[in-house]
């Protein structure tokens, strides 16, 4: 694992305008930077981040089996009682789900680490799965990149057959799709589900979470024309839909949904603890604790994590060395959970993050995050990679 | 030879082959500008003024309440919702014997051509709806209904009239009552109540 300088293709910001990646640029400050690129083997990715991301996944759902069977461990991870009957439901009848992300610590020497899984509301997906592509496709055509370059990607084309998949058994073909206003980035994700909803010969209208209804009388949720949406894709995480004014109608409507709700349970930094119980001394699993007492002070060489939080908002984190460093941020309402610290790889000033994608169960493809902090954020750039 | 066609030494990759986009390019992108108000955004009350008859389309213009290209089309639009028969028999037996005719060449042009049977048409009846909308907007619309010779009227323009004015009160009633029901009986905003972003 190497991060190369090189130079950018010369009108690759007009490319993004003209392909919907509105988001390249946040705030004045670059999000998609192609000043480099991190160079693997294809041994690296094949050994090291494709075998362990669908082991990792079996682990995860033989973990979902036994907690649906548990009300113990659904205590243990805080999930409300009112969704364990949803959740264990949709398990049992085999909710199939669209997809999913694994975080991982991984220098390119020594197994990758597993820092937390994105099962519910993943993003960075567009840019993963299709912006990246095109950039490589490009810099090889434009004499950047070597011929026999290639890329750990096929994200999008796993996304068409899923779905193509999954429309077969949708009423009327129809998948309607949705995020809370006011986000241009978690529009722009869900417009490329859609696109590629499309692609498969899908209905696949939007609606925002806001708008969703319920109407008397009317056995699933509505749209905005009262119309039933009997499937619905949503950005938007199971923790906070349970406990929200609908979050009892969630449980009683026929409405199907993608991810399904046994995702509450992956969704939730718990369940590295979980994980780390079951399968403890695994060579990608990093020692986890639940926190006992939230107020003893956070020892060196641990990471101090909420069981809900996002985009590295209040993790807080010592080194072995007694560096310290911690994100602030809303999550402060719920249990913690504390991980061994496991440094990131370094390339110059920058620490890189591994993001490898499940979609159904299949390990498809990669997206690499750097930030000048230990830990990732929402400001994190987003570095394309090669294989060479 | 085999060797070259089927070389064993295929490189084996790790990408998919070709990707596109459907939608969330440049010009498609427009294109969901453009339709997202009307996902958006739903009525939420609606008016109607007194709706009223005209035998033709100079005499609606000659009324002066509309402009002639209202007059136009709303005319257009009565003559499409006037029912059609493939054959004269099956007309008359449904709306009356001599009530039914072959739309006169102005007609079949208005229609965009083809040929069918039609009860006469005796003239139109056009009115104005209000409507406000979820979005704050309001906006007004025209309505229109064809008025015609059947059975009951027996070609009496008073009484095709007021039929007419019967099938736009009901269709009216319609709308307004699913305009009501829509703001009084769903619930909306139980979900998505916290402000965040929500990717991670």
């Amino acid at each position: 694992m190497l991060r190369i300088n090189v130079s950018e293709r010369p009108q690759w910001k007009t490319l993004a305008k003209e392909l919907g990646f509105h988001f390249h640029t946040i705030d004045g400050e670059p999000y998609w930077k192609e000043d480099a690129y991190y160079q693997f083997t294809l041994e690296q990715i094949e050994q090291e981040i494709e075998a362990p991301t669908e082991a990792l996944h079996e682990m995860c759902m033989a973990l979902v089996d036994k907690v649906c069977h548990s009300n113990a461990l659904m205590q243990r991870l805080a999930i409300p009682e009112h969704m364990w009957d949803i959740i264990h439901h949709s398990w049992r009848s085999g909710q199939p789900p669209l997809y999913g992300r694994m975080d991982f610590a991984y220098s390119g020497n020594g197994p990758a680490k597993l820092l937390e899984l994105n099962y519910d509301t993943p993003t960075s997906l567009y840019e993963a799965g299709f912006f990246q592509w095109v950039w490589l496709e490009q810099a090889i055509e434009q004499g950047i990149l070597p011929r026999h370059a290639d890329q750990y990607n096929s994200i999008q084309e796993r996304l068409l057959n899923a779905m193509a998949h999954l429309g077969d058994r949708l009423e009327n073909r129809t998948l309607y799709f949705s995020c809370v206003k006011g986000s241009d980035e978690e529009r722009a994700t869900v417009s490329y589900l859609q696109d590629i909803a499309l692609q498969a010969g899908l209905q696949a209208p939007f609606i925002y979470i806001e708008d969703i209804g319920i109407a008397p009388g009317v056995e699933h949720f509505v749209d905005l024309d009262d119309h039933p949406i009997t499937a619905l894709f949503k950005l938007y995480p199971w923790e906070e839909m349970a406990v929200e004014a609908f979050g009892e109608a969630v449980t009683q409507l026929n409405t199907h949904w993608f991810e399904p709700p046994w995702k509450a349970v992956l969704s939730n930094k718990g369940i590295l603890p979980l994980l780390w119980e079951e399968y403890e001394g695994h060579p990608n699993l990093l020692p986890a604790y639940f926190e006992k007492n939230s107020h003893s002070p956070l020892e060196a060489g641990w990471v101090r994590k909420p069981f809900f939080s996002r985009e590295g908002s209040n993790i807080s984190l010592i080194t072995p060395s007694g560096q310290q460093e911690s994100v602030g941020g809303p999550y402060t309402d719920n249990p913690w959970i504390r991980q061994a610290y496991h440094p990131l790889p370094r390339f110059g000033d920058k620490h890189a993050l591994i993001g490898s994608w499940v979609v159904g169960d299949r390990a498809c493809g990669m997206g690499i995050r750097e930030d000048v902090g230990r830990i990732t954020k929402d400001t994190s750039c987003f570095i394309p990679h090669a294989i060479l | 030879m085999e060797k070259q066609i089927h070389p064993t030494h295929l490189p084996r990759r790790k990408r998919s082959a070709r990707l596109s986009l459907a939608m969330m390019g440049a010009s498609a992108f427009g294109l969901t500008a453009c339709t997202q108000p009307a996902e958006d955004e739903h009525l939420t009350d609606v008016r109607f003024d007194e709706p009223k008859s005209y035998q033709g389309v100079e005499e609606c213009v000659a009324a002066n309440v509309y402009t002639r290209s209202a007059c136009e089309d709303a005319y257009e639009a009565s003559l499409e919702s006037v029912p059609r028969f493939d054959t004269l028999e099956a007309c008359e037996a449904e709306h009356g014997e001599g009530a039914c005719a072959a739309p006169t060449d102005e007609q079949a042009q208005a229609a965009g051509g083809g040929s069918w049977f039609m009860p006469a048409m005796m003239g139109y009846m056009v009115g104005n709806m209000l409507a406000n909308t979820s979005r704050g907007r309001s906006f007004e619309r025209v309505y229109q209904e064809p008025v015609y010779r059947n059975r009951q009227n027996q070609g009496n323009w008073n009484a095709a009239a007021s039929q007419a004015s019967q099938r736009v009160n009901q269709r009216n009633e319609a709308l307004r009552s699913s305009v009501v029901q829509n703001r009084q009986a769903t619930t909306r905003r139980g979900l998505g109540t916290r402000s965040a972003s929500w990717g991670s």
